[in-house]
């Protein structure tokens, strides 16, 4: 069965978790049936299919633009044509722990914004909170619709070596990537024909439904067909392709914020016979830019006036502003505790260990053992600005030091984790790379829906633990079976 | 319909039907100068599809694959057919949920197309024509897949006025470049491979030998590229289907503005219908195209004023 070449030279790295051999270099029995089919295939059928992969994404335009002196160079994101396999015990244990991670951060950021009951109870210190630059006191007893502040999150998920599920962030703001997981799915279903129904993979497709009930849901006026727009910052932003997916998908009209203009208060879309009222926005902007007059004032992606609009609850926007204080690094370690203190339960996804470098014991102790540690900046994101302890030089690791002291409450650290790895098709042969994987979470009304899926990134670059795609990331189908 | 995107899909079309009239010129032109024993002289195209200075045009000189590499592929060139089909894709891409996915595909295909360094060796090196036969074709996909596969509504029907705008102003700077080219060289008038080569410049060879069954005669000419309704290049038919298409976006929401358009395009449509080569002659041929160009620019401002205008 195992005969090809390719398949012989699969050599698991030692001390981690393989998502498709088992500790006895075995199978594991979800993957068998992708196997069986691969193994039919020659060297030279899989690099076809590695090539249709990228003509496919090249001639549908899913690429993101790179400018270079003057000239856009169009760039695909790379693709694994090898699925990731997640069993449905694994996806249900997820999908349990999302939903009650993500209650519980809507729960925080309704009580943050409100009575605070949390910092006055101790549970979160309060300088963790007001020194946190995503702490918006503008959104202070801002009425949002159903108490809902977080209608869009992309928890990132990793396996231990021993295969223990970890949360590594939780992504409230804009998480981005979604497209990628629909996209992603349409591509193998050209790849492999035949191979999803045999495997009896659950469908991602849902996820825009989803979506566009939940937008409609929010409308703050009472009528059968409220105006819904995705406000974007515009074609040069690298994640566009994904604004006028999502536009197409669930039929909303895509603007920027040149479109908008708010008059009393309301928000209103410039169109070829006037002036057209907006109830909700699903927004790819981020919070400074949102508002000129009352965040970053030289912003032009920006609406003038929209804060005032959404204080008044004229118009709903998703996700809420300030978000950020719940996903900010240095609270993501309080965010087993406040699952203890809102629904007295025990968490059931781990958050990864988090040293405060704010705290001088930890900051020691971090110090002493900084070759075992991922050193981040609290409101860092893409995978800049971190310090990989056990492949940093000397010289590096003392310049990131300095950096730490002169603001440490700006820095966490956590033990480095090694990242599972899971079988890519590289150069004619199968090798072992490390992946992460970014659930969709949607929450509306109804409660908190997961589509079976998600995004994969996978660790492109040979013994690399970082995913992002800044970092030479790329992605892979993201298979959850029945 | 938001005012950006229907101005992004009037740009998108004028750029396209930009590039089409472009590529068919360059294609006839070039066939015409391997076909000739004069010097061939390439300055009426350079004049209509570029803004270049006398010594500029000078330092392009007659060379063949000079122009049809400065038209086609050139980055400095804003009038290129790689420039025009890249902002044609640019007003696409900001506008792909307004615009079928295979038209979308189509466009970005055409762009990746136009990049190919293949194009380059055909035109520097090899058979121009090639290269210029996979770019028109590309385009007549698009006009495929328009037809095919986009609602006919309010994103349509400013696409087709972008469309036929460009047409007609593409065929009157062409009649008024040619018959330009008369005044300082009389000789032109009795040639008939001039006159062929304007009429297949604007696909209209075979409608002329059916129509007009004497040879080549100047009024002929002029009567079918401004008159014949028939001909889907006329003046007249652009103006036609500007008027068919511009009535579609009625809404009693911006009435005025609506009424103030639909006068300009009618006053145009009205002129040229009760034109004749007679009348035209008496005017004089310059001074009329001159007339018509300056409306139809007009119809394009005001709709840019009450349609597009958003900020």
């Amino acid at each position: 069965m195992t005969e090809h070449a390719y398949f012989n030279q699969y050599q698991p790295t030692p001390n981690t978790w393989d998502e498709m051999f088992g500790p006895d270099a075995k199978i594991r029995k979800h993957y068998q049936k992708v196997i069986n089919y691969l193994t039919k295939e020659s060297i030279d059928d899989l690099n076809k299919k590695e090539d249709l992969a990228k003509r496919l994404f090249m001639s549908q335009g899913i690429t993101f633009t790179v400018y270079n002196s003057g000239e856009g160079i169009e760039k695909i994101f790379p693709f694994d044509i090898i699925p990731r396999i997640i069993t449905g015990d694994e996806w249900a244990f997820v999908e349990e722990g999302i939903k009650q991670r993500l209650h519980v951060l809507n729960l925080f950021l309704k009580d943050v914004y409100s009575n605070q009951f949390i910092i006055k109870d101790g549970i979160v210190p309060i300088d963790i909170i007001y020194s946190c630059p995503h702490f918006l006191r503008e959104m202070y007893n801002v009425q949002v619709p159903y108490d809902i502040y977080v209608h869009i999150a992309g928890i990132d998920l990793i396996r231990d070596a021993d295969g223990t599920f970890y949360v590594l962030e939780d992504n409230l703001r804009t998480p981005s990537g979604v497209s990628y997981m629909l996209e992603n799915r349409e591509i193998t279903k050209r790849l492999f024909p035949d191979l999803l129904p045999q495997c009896k993979v659950r469908s991602v497709t849902e996820y825009p439904n989803i979506l566009y009930k939940n937008l409609l849901s929010l409308s703050p006026r009472q009528i059968s067909n409220p105006t819904i727009v995705l406000l974007s910052p515009g074609i040069y932003n690298s994640a566009y392709f994904e604004h006028t997916t999502l536009a197409r998908l669930m039929g909303v009209e895509l603007v920027e914020g040149r479109d908008l203009v708010v008059s009393n208060n309301k928000v209103f879309m410039k169109t070829t016979t006037g002036l057209q009222q907006v109830d909700v926005i699903y927004r790819r902007v981020d919070d400074e830019y949102l508002d000129p007059l009352v965040f970053n004032q030289t912003s032009i992606l920006g609406v003038p006036g929209i804060m005032d609009a959404y204080r008044k609850g004229n118009v709903a926007i998703v996700n809420a502003i300030g978000n950020g204080v719940a996903d900010d690094k240095a609270i993501y370690s309080y965010v087993p505790d406040m699952i203890r203190y809102y629904l007295n339960e025990e968490p059931i996804l781990k958050n990864v260990p988090t040293y405060q470098l704010g705290n001088p014991d930890e900051k020691e102790y971090v110090f002493a053992n900084i070759n075992k540690m991922v050193v981040k900046r609290t409101n860092g994101s893409g995978g800049y600005g971190m310090l990989m302890g056990h492949a940093a030089s000397e010289a590096e690791t003392e310049d990131y030091k300095n950096e730490i002291l002169k603001n440490p409450r700006d820095f966490i650290a956590q033990p480095t984790i090694s990242l599972s790895s899971a079988p890519c098709y590289m150069q004619g042969q199968l090798t072992p790379r490390r992946i992460d994987l970014r659930p969709y979470a949607l929450c509306g009304p109804d409660g908190i829906e997961i589509v079976p899926g998600g995004l994969t990134r996978v660790a492109l670059r040979e013994g690399s633990l970082v995913v992002n795609s800044s970092q030479g990331g790329g992605s892979k189908d993201t298979w959850v079976l029945l | 319909m938001l005012s950006r995107v229907a101005s992004s899909l009037y740009w998108m079309s004028r750029y396209i039907e930009r590039s089409d009239g472009i590529l068919r010129m360059l294609k006839i032109n070039y066939a015409s100068s391997q076909d000739t024993v004069q010097e061939f002289t390439w300055e009426p195209v350079i004049r209509i599809f570029t803004g270049l200075q006398a010594e500029e045009k000078e330092a392009l000189g007659n060379d063949s694959r000079a122009v049809l590499k400065y038209m086609v592929l050139d980055k400095e060139n804003p009038n290129s057919v790689l420039n025009i089909i890249t902002q044609a894709r640019e007003n696409a891409r900001s506008v792909q949920e307004h615009i079928t996915k295979d038209l979308w595909q189509c466009l970005n295909e055409y762009y990746h197309v136009v990049r190919d360094p293949n194009l380059n060796f055909w035109i520097e090196k090899d058979d121009p024509i090639t290269a210029l036969d996979i770019l028109i074709k590309q385009g007549m996909l698009y006009y495929g897949t328009v037809e095919i596969t986009m609602e006919r509504g309010e994103g349509r029907a400013f696409m087709n006025i972008g469309h036929y705008l460009e047409r007609g102003i593409q065929s009157v700077d062409l009649l008024d470049t040619k018959f330009g080219s008369l005044d300082d060289n009389p000789d032109l008038l009795t040639d008939t491979t001039y006159w062929k080569h304007l009429l297949l410049s604007l696909g209209g060879y075979e409608i002329y030998l059916k129509t007009y069954r004497k040879g080549f005669e100047a009024e002929n000419v002029v009567e079918q590229v401004v008159l014949n309704n028939e001909f889907p290049r006329s003046v007249l038919y652009s103006v036609n289907h500007i008027q068919v298409y511009f009535e579609r976006i009625k809404s009693e929401n911006n009435i005025d503005n609506f009424r103030e358009l639909s006068f300009l395009i009618g006053r145009l449509q009205s002129s040229i219908k009760y034109s004749s080569v007679k009348t035209i002659k008496q005017d004089g041929l310059h001074e009329y195209l001159t007339r018509i160009r300056g409306e139809l620019f007009n119809i394009g401002n005001v709709l840019n004023q009450h349609y597009f205008a958003y900020s």
